[in-house]
């Protein structure tokens, strides 16, 4: 086999060791170090990346949360606030209901005293004409001559009228 | 036209130059070792100097192989195996890109001289020895032990694990020169019949020879792959001596 020809041996052994040892050189100083740096940069960057992605994600969850709570908080102090309104409504109606009956009440209270006033003073009036008209009558009973059953009749009949008078 | 199938593993001195006595003639074997390291100094260089993170085909190409020798190196040695990578990787791409233009036609096989295998496979394994035994000291000769070996046994073993330590630089170099040198023969066996064959039969041995052309494809990567892995499990067994260390810890 032309392999076995050892005239070449020592010339092919020379130039390899030499190629290789060139080509190891090289690649040490110029090529490996860049790939193996590239791979471990993007394997970081890729990592990175999924950190960031997850990062992001559970940050985007958390802001869900918190706008889910503020929504809830919203939606809690609307509710309030309908319902502070409905109070105050409520209340103003019950205070208006409250003052027109004082209101009415006074106006009814001042008519009553009005009337009662009237009444009194009507009273008073017919008194003062009841006693006019007892006068007058006593008058004329003493005018004519009567006897005692008289007398006491007339008296009588005037006292009825008066009273009748009176009452009403 | 008789042409012998080994014809195209013959060498010829082409520029003839002594250095010191020693004959360093240039051949064509050499003209292909140049080129093998200007294209892998070539396309390495301009994949390294890249740097992108989004790679083109030919950085892409290059990592693909980086990784792929990283992750060899990682299953076998471990992290403290990547201090080797730049040999490693390099072995690979020389042995690698030398089965491949070998398989051009009119071109120059460098890994189907035994010399070229032997010259590898000795500075791996001589590489492993220094290193055991700069690791372990006197201790390295237990590699000769396999763990759990009884006393008595001894006498066998060591003999037995001498000879399978002395036939790891042999079968390294033999297993790549002789891959190489059987492919090329098969080829040029195929090729000479469909030369003599004449257009009438000869097509089908040509068809054989393409064939065994995408075959030998890949047989240069395999062949390229089981020589680093090869050189990874002994560097790593002069590393770790048998896993003791690995497993002390």
């Amino acid at each position: 086999m032309p392999q076995f020809e050892s005239h070449f041996f020592s010339s092919l052994i020379f130039w390899e060791i030499l190629s290789f040892a060139i080509l190891l050189f090289v690649l040490y100083k110029y090529a490996f170090p860049g790939i193996l740096g590239m791979l471990e940069e993007r394997e970081k960057k890729i990592k990175d990346s999924l950190d960031q992605a997850e990062r992001h994600r559970s940050e985007a969850e958390r802001k869900l949360k918190e706008y889910e709570a503020k929504l809830n908080t919203a939606a809690k102090e609307a509710e309030g606030i309908l319902a502070a309104a409905k109070e105050r409504a409520q209340r103003l109606m019950e205070e208006n209901e409250q003052r027109m009956t004082t209101e009415a009440e006074r106006i009814k209270g001042d008519a009553t005293r009005e009337i009662d006033q009237e009444r009194r003073k009507a009273i008073q009036d017919i008194r003062a004409q009841t006693t006019e008209l007892a006068l007058m009558v006593a008058e004329k009973v003493v005018l004519r001559s009567l006897n005692e059953a008289d007398h006491r009749k007339f008296a009588d009949e005037a006292l009825e009228a008066l009273s009748k008078s009176y009452q009403r | 036209m008789e042409e012998s199938p080994l014809h195209s593993f013959e060498l010829h001195d082409w520029i003839p130059i002594s250095l010191g006595g020693l004959d360093v003639s240039i051949n064509k074997a050499v003209m292909i070792m140049w080129i093998v390291v200007s294209l892998v100094t070539v396309l390495m260089v301009i994949a390294g100097s890249a740097r992108k993170l989004v790679p083109g085909k030919l950085q892409n190409m290059a990592e693909i192989m980086v990784d792929f020798i990283r992750g060899i190196i990682m299953d076998t040695m471990g992290k403290e195996g990547m201090r080797f990578f730049p040999l490693i990787a390099t072995l690979f791409l020389f042995i690698l890109f030398s089965n491949l233009i070998g398989l051009i036609p009119g071109s120059y096989t460098v890994t189907s001289q035994i010399i070229v295998t032997a010259v590898f496979s000795c500075l791996v394994y001589g590489l492993s020895l220094v290193m055991g035994f700069f690791l372990h000291g006197v201790k390295f000769f237990g590699i000769l032990v396999p763990p759990g070996t009884p006393g008595w046994l001894l006498p066998l073993m060591v003999p037995i694990e001498l000879i399978s330590q002395l036939a790891r630089p042999i079968s390294l170099a033999v297993r790549l020169f002789a891959n190489m040198t059987a492919g090329h023969v098969i080829l040029g066996v195929l090729f000479g019949l469909s030369i003599s064959g004449g257009l009438l039969i000869g097509w089908l041995p040509f068809a054989f020879t393409i064939a065994m052309n995408g075959l030998e494809v890949g047989i240069a990567f395999i062949q390229a792959y089981i020589f680093t892995v090869l050189t990874c499990v002994y560097l790593g067994d002069a590393f770790h001596l048998h896993g003791h260390d690995e497993h002390a810890h």
